[in-house]
């Protein structure tokens, strides 16, 4: 086995080191992608590139844009319960 | 595509399923769907790699004390991950806190997503089994 490939296969045996910071919020993108990759995968009737990317991109904004009302929504609630 | 008996159908839908479970999107690719069963098994595959690489294969604890839903959803995407399990099993990789939590909600929803993607493979096999006694 190659110095490449054990370097390789020992990345997925250490964890990554980050904590609860606003930047680790980024996590959810990719997350997002992929259940909006999935969803049309799995409903659109024929898979055509150029559709296929447009109903993903769209779904994959709603989604972003559900969880930024969302999250405003709840910072608003705890602005006005915490003063 | 010939009427299919009853017993050869439910047979077709399960080896379809399991074939699904076996490797994401190959359920998909026996029924001809090859774009699909490539965007499936791509996207799968990464968000899977991407959960073990935030958090190391210590987020696959089958057998610790991870909620029975996470390891439950963890299956769903591949028998790979009960080999995984067994290499965990032992404690040899511990991980805790954020990476924990990251690289679980990244497993087990690829583990969900494949899931969705069985039934839908299961579903579109039903369809073209009863596809020539439609009309």
């Amino acid at each position: 086995m190659s110095m490449e490939t054990v370097f390789v296969i020992a990345t997925f045996t250490t964890p990554e080191n980050f904590g609860p910071k606003p930047l680790s919020m980024l996590w959810l993108l990719p997350l997002v992608a992929a259940i909006a990759i999935i969803y049309k995968a799995t409903k659109l009737p024929s898979i055509k590139a150029a559709n296929f990317m447009k109903e993903t991109s769209i779904l994959f904004g709603s989604i972003i844009v559900f969880i930024i009302i969302a999250a405003l929504t709840l910072h608003v609630f705890a602005w006005l319960i915490t003063g | 595509m010939a009427l299919l008996s009853r017993e050869k159908q439910t047979l077709f839908l399960l080896i379809v399923g399991l074939l699904s479970w076996l490797v994401p999107g190959a359920g998909h690719f026996v029924l001809k769907e090859k774009e699909r069963a490539i965007i499936i098994f791509a996207t799968i595959v990464l968000t899977f790699c991407v959960g073990i690489y935030i958090g190391s294969i210590g987020v696959i604890n089958l057998f610790g004390a991870t909620p029975w839903y996470v390891v439950g959803a963890q299956v769903m995407n591949s028998p790979m991950v009960l080999f995984l399990g067994r290499m965990t099993a032992d404690g040899a990789y511990p991980v805790y806190g954020w990476p924990n939590e990251i690289g679980q909600i990244y497993t087990s929803t690829a583990g969900l997503l494949n899931l969705l993607c069985i039934v839908n493979a299961i579903y579109l096999a039903y369809l073209r089994g009863i596809e020539p006694t439609r009309g």
